[in-house]
């Protein structure tokens, strides 16, 4: 069963970042809370554990990035960091670490239902 | 069945903790107290604090302001109530130890002055009977009465004794921060690095095994540390400690070798202390090709030893409620024999130790089916 990282921008345009077994359910629930459509920028599909592994590693590698509310740190980066900087870290992630993740959709919401096919990002899954 | 995976490699960047390790010596540096001042100014919970206090018109009380003074032993009373029985062996074996006994480092006493005059101990009972004892041996040059013996008391005057019970549980822990693993781990490393002091075996063996890890890019930290978010460190110091030099090598040599990109997880520790033991039991060795097909192994299925450690966490949960019945507590060893299991499984044909695959025999079948499929 493929898992999936995701990487989101805030209607107010702070990029973030998450895990989920159901990308769509949970990109619902991002519309739900903020009362708007909320894009995942990109969504990566993959292996459960890959996913986790790189989720950790933008959690504690890209720290000083995190957007942290007193001592909360959040799963959203501090507001002058933006979508393509977040991107392009995670994509230099996956192919230098090996990942096994690949991009599975851009600029996705729930409304697009569940992406049937999977681009290549020159990945094998 | 050739094995099933490959290990690919992942570039090696340059490790910022080998210039700016805070073990390797000492800062050099010493700050005035307005840094600090500075610091809580700067900190969110300090500032929430001091809203507290204007909000509650809260002020320092300086009645309550203690005060030190040299006053005699025979002054000082013991509140059986608040202070617990002496434990003579902690007099005896700890702090008049003659391997360690310095009178430099005697604490203070504290107390409390009622309003008959009288001094009442609320910590450090051991302290002074100590050295009342040890001037009664005649151990103290110029003094033979202890009742006369200055001594420095900490006090402030009161007759509340609510307040000397509440003292001395946080004297006693209660309240207290205590010393964490890494501070006492640098305090080791410090004394041999830059006091140049080789006096204390303990202190020589765990700069030893601090500058073996060292030597491997991997760096022991204090948790919450801001340097966590660098590759090679790791915060589990009592696991660490646990290991021997030669398991040290191991292990941080293959974290070095092929996860040289990630923290350090401790279950690398756990792993390499278990599979190092076991192997030189069954008097085999950990071949260069076994290392590598471990790591290719964790690299494909795990993607790092984080998400290893999830994963067979679980896979032991299962394990135990279906062998007993009922969920066992977490085992340590499961890690290395985990490992093992899985690399058999998976094609590795390296000689392994026969008592890492009997014990939790079984285990693997109770990883994921995702995991399990994923044979190249």
């Amino acid at each position: 069963m493929s898992y999936y990282l995701y990487l989101i921008t805030s209607v107010g345009g702070r990029a973030g970042f998450g895990i989920a077994a159901d990308y769509k359910e949970r990109n619902k629930q991002y519309a739900s809370h903020s009362g708007d459509i909320v894009k995942f920028s990109c969504i990566y599909q993959g292996q459960r554990s890959h996913a986790k592994a790189l989720e950790r590693t933008i959690k504690t590698q890209f720290a000083d990035n995190i957007w942290t509310i007193d001592d909360w740190k959040t799963e959203w980066l501090v507001s002058d960091v933006k979508m393509t900087i977040l991107k392009k870290y995670v994509d230099q992630l996956i192919q230098e670490r090996h990942y096994k993740l690949s991009v599975l959709a851009t600029e996705y919401d729930f409304t697009q239902g569940l992406i049937d096919t999977v681009e290549s990002h020159g990945v094998v899954l | 069945m050739a094995f099933s995976f490959t290990y690919g490699q992942v570039i090696r960047k340059p490790n910022p903790m080998v210039t700016i390790n805070p073990l390797a010596r000492g800062s050099n540096k010493t700050v005035g107290l307005q840094d600090r001042v500075d610091t809580l100014g700067k900190s969110a919970a300090w500032k929430k604090t001091i809203k507290d206090w204007v909000n509650q018109g809260m002020t320092f009380d300086m009645s309550r302001f203690p005060k030190v003074a040299m006053r005699k032993l025979g002054d000082l009373d013991i509140d059986e109530d608040i202070q617990r029985a002496l434990d003579e062996k902690h007099c005896a074996n700890k702090i008049a130890n003659p391997t360690v006994f310095d009178p430099a480092l005697l604490s203070v006493c504290y107390c409390i002055l009622n309003s008959s005059g009288k001094f009442i101990s609320i910590d450090t009972q051991h302290t002074v009977s100590t050295v009342a004892a040890l001037i009664e041996a005649g151990l103290v040059p110029g003094h033979t009465d202890w009742r006369e013996f200055e001594f420095p008391f900490h006090y402030i005057e009161t007759d509340n004794l609510a307040f000397a019970r509440k003292a001395f549980g946080i004297r006693n822990g209660k309240g207290q921060k205590r010393q964490s693993q890494y501070m006492q781990l640098r305090t080791s490393v410090y004394v041999v690095r830059i006091d140049k002091d080789l006096n204390d075996p303990e202190d020589v063996e765990l700069e030893e095994k601090v500058a073996t890890a060292e030597k491997h890019e991997c760096f022991p930290i204090d948790e919450n540390s801001t340097l966590s978010k660098h590759p090679g460190t790791f915060t589990n110091i009592s696991t660490f400690k646990s290991l021997n030099v030669d398991e040290i090598e191991m292990a941080c040599s293959w974290h070095n070798r092929y996860f040289h990109y990630e923290n350090v997880h401790v279950s690398l520790f756990f792993i390499f202390r278990e599979v190092c033991r076991q192997f030189k039991s069954a008097k085999l060795k950990i071949t260069p090709k076994l290392q590598e097909e471990l790591a290719a192994l964790v690299q494909n299925l795990f993607g790092n030893l984080s998400q290893f450690q999830e994963s067979v966490t679980a896979a032991h949960r299962q394990w135990t409620e279906k062998r007993y019945g009922y969920q066992a507590n977490w085992d340590d060893d499961a890690y290395a024999c985990a490992l093992i299991q899985l690399y058999q499984h998976f094609g590795g044909k390296e000689k392994v130790a026969p008592s890492l695959t009997d014990q939790f025999d079984g285990l693997i079948e109770f990883f994921d089916e995702d995991i399990m499929s994923l044979a190249a």
